[in-house]
């Protein structure tokens, strides 16, 4: 992958977002709208922290599956079935680099969204500033890495653009629900923990807490507070799980990912 | 190793599920020519010249664009190729100007917009959105779009479907100054006289295969001429005699059986000799008589009337 032609890519990707208001308001107004739920939140505690930080740190990750996610499974099933891609395709690109592109595009808008929503949680919500940025930026770029992968799959398996959010359904409401991003998962039998810990956000909303609190989130009951290493080392199985989740993702789009429309 | 064929198909074959698409055909297109690819819709024609653009691997045997594998090599023969596509896909929201200078970005010393708005005669839409375009002004700037990397090998798929006969005339302008330039061309089209016009040498496909293929002279020739003429009512069809060797057809145009015979090539002048004279012993009035050469849009019409396989 050429990375100038991947950034001419992501440059023309930004161009049509700005065309598109309901694209362009979702990549805006929906942190907006999650940061101001936030407020409401303030002074009481949650699994041992300020719970407006604890639902903040749970969107820091769950945004993702809006930005770059369902985002991308939409933008791939769309330019797909009207030829947009085979277009693009028809010139010098590699596919690396048209594909790249958008996750660039994506990926980056989704990084801004986390930049502005940890500025709010600093200074509205009395937070702190990330105590491992390291850790959480390497935890967000695998998991833009992961769920573009995933994308890239259902965007196969999504026989429309009008499919596209029934398709990116379940992945959204199973991350949801099941990775701890509104509520711990403290209270819940053994087994369904080990389960929701299994799921592909899941490795991101712990490396997210951890990261800002410099707490141990990777643990149930108790996060004892971790330094620069311990962090990184308490984090290795989510990282592992991630692993595997990005070797999903990666055959997933090998198996189903389409540059044309079916043949009629 | 390049070689003095730009394009070398040799037993391509192309299957969709049970459908054979391309059954096997092998051709050649020499560098500065302009090679036509005939056929009705479904006669395999995008799909031979997807496969040369290096979207599809070879189903069966190879194809070569200067003596590069198109889909395994697409790195290295892409930016010699110009692609223009049968739909758009371009985005409807940004303008014209906007979508070439966002493309020039994507091929390696590309040509300004300006020129190639230009070059297809859109300078006056630069600021119009794609979706306001008209299908034939999509066509140009789908033209301009493959033309941006000054391609040595340009593909068109139907390159002027849509049109008006202006906007036509201005396409084929257009690309008889890039062949005098040196560029190859490789053109599908169902327009028998686009063909006739620009190509040096074509071919016809029906049903996956080649049917005939050369220039446009070769090809008309293979077919002989015909000759024409309403039957007189002294005469019975029976008593229709043979001329240059053909026996012949009776057809019924109009209401009256008409006399065809179709005269093997160079014999046209033989046989009009033959039935002048037998006309003239039996005192005959000869209504409606034609001779005419064979023309492309016969051998066509032959070629694709023809049997499926």
């Amino acid at each position: 992958m050429r990375i100038t032609y991947a950034a001419r890519m992501a440059r023309l990707d930004l161009s049509l977002l700005w065309r598109n208001r309901t694209g362009l308001f979702s990549a805006v107004g929906m942190p907006l709208l999650f940061g101001a739920l936030l407020l409401p939140a303030r002074g009481e505690v949650r699994d041992g922290v300020e719970s407006g930080l604890f639902a903040g740190t749970g969107y820091l990750a769950f945004f993702l599956i809006f930005a770059v996610f369902t985002n991308l499974v939409a933008v791939l099933t769309t330019r797909r079935e009207d030829l947009s891609l085979k277009r693009l395709r028809a010139g010098a690109l590699g596919d690396t680099e048209i594909l790249g592109g958008s996750v660039l595009l994506a990926g980056g808008l989704y990084l801004a969204q986390i930049g502005l929503l940890v500025l709010f949680m600093s200074t509205v919500l009395g937070g702190r500033l990330p105590a491992n940025p390291l850790l959480l930026v390497v935890g967000l770029l695998f998991g833009i890495a992961v769920f573009a992968l995933l994308a890239a799959g259902v965007s196969g398996i999504t026989p429309n653009a009008d499919m596209a959010q029934l398709t990116s359904m379940p992945i959204l409401m199973v991350c949801l629900v099941g990775s701890g991003v509104m509520v711990p998962l403290d209270g819940l039998p053994e087994w369904v923990r080990t389960v929701a810990e299994l799921l592909p956000l899941s490795p991101l909303v712990e490396i997210v807490r951890t990261a800002y609190f410099g707490l141990d989130f990777t643990v149930a009951g108790a996060h004892a507070p971790v330094g620069f290493l311990a962090a990184w080392a308490a984090c290795g199985e989510a990282f592992a799980i991630f692993g595997l989740w990005a070797l999903a993702g990666w055959w997933a789009s090998r198996r189903w990912f389409r540059w044309e429309p079916r043949h009629g | 190793m390049e070689t003095t064929a730009a394009v070398r198909v040799t037993g391509l074959r192309q299957r969709y599920g049970d459908f054979e698409a391309v059954a096997g055909i092998s051709f050649e297109v020499r560098r500065g020519e302009l090679f036509a690819l005939l056929g009705t819709n479904g006669a395999g024609k995008t799909t031979t010249l997807e496969t040369l653009e290096g979207f599809r691997p070879a189903g069966d045997g190879t194809v070569r664009v200067f003596g590069h594998d198109p889909y395994r090599e697409r790195r290295e023969v892409r930016p010699r190729m110009g692609i223009m596509l049968q739909e758009g896909g371009f985005f409807g929201d940004l303008t014209v100007a906007e979508t070439v200078r966002h493309w020039s970005g994507f091929v390696p010393g590309a040509r300004t917009a300006d020129e190639t708005l230009g070059l297809v005669g859109l300078r006056d839409k630069a600021d119009v959105r794609i979706r306001q375009l008209s299908g034939g002004q999509k066509r140009r700037l789908d033209l301009g779009v493959a033309l941006l990397g000054r391609p040595e090998v340009l593909f068109l798929d139907e390159p002027t479907t849509g049109m008006d006969p202006e906007a036509r005339h201005a396409i084929w302008a257009v690309v008889r100054d890039l062949v005098a330039d040196g560029t190859t061309v490789l053109l599908t089209t169902h327009y028998l006289e686009e063909a006739e016009r620009l190509a040096d040498r074509l071919a016809i496909m029906n049903y996956g295969r080649i049917a005939v293929a050369g220039t446009v002279a070769e090809v008309i020739a293979g077919q002989g001429d015909s000759i024409s003429f309403r039957v007189p009512p002294e005469v019975t069809v029976a008593e229709l005699p043979a001329f240059g060797g053909t026996a012949a057809g009776v057809e019924i145009d109009g209401g009256h059986p008409t006399a065809v015979y179709a005269v093997p090539r160079h014999g046209l002048q033989a046989a009009l000799g033959e039935l002048l004279g037998w006309a003239e012993r039996r005192r005959l009035r000869l209504d409606g008589l034609q001779a005419r050469s064979a023309s492309l849009e016969d051998v066509f019409l032959r070629t694709v009337e023809g049997d499926p396989r």
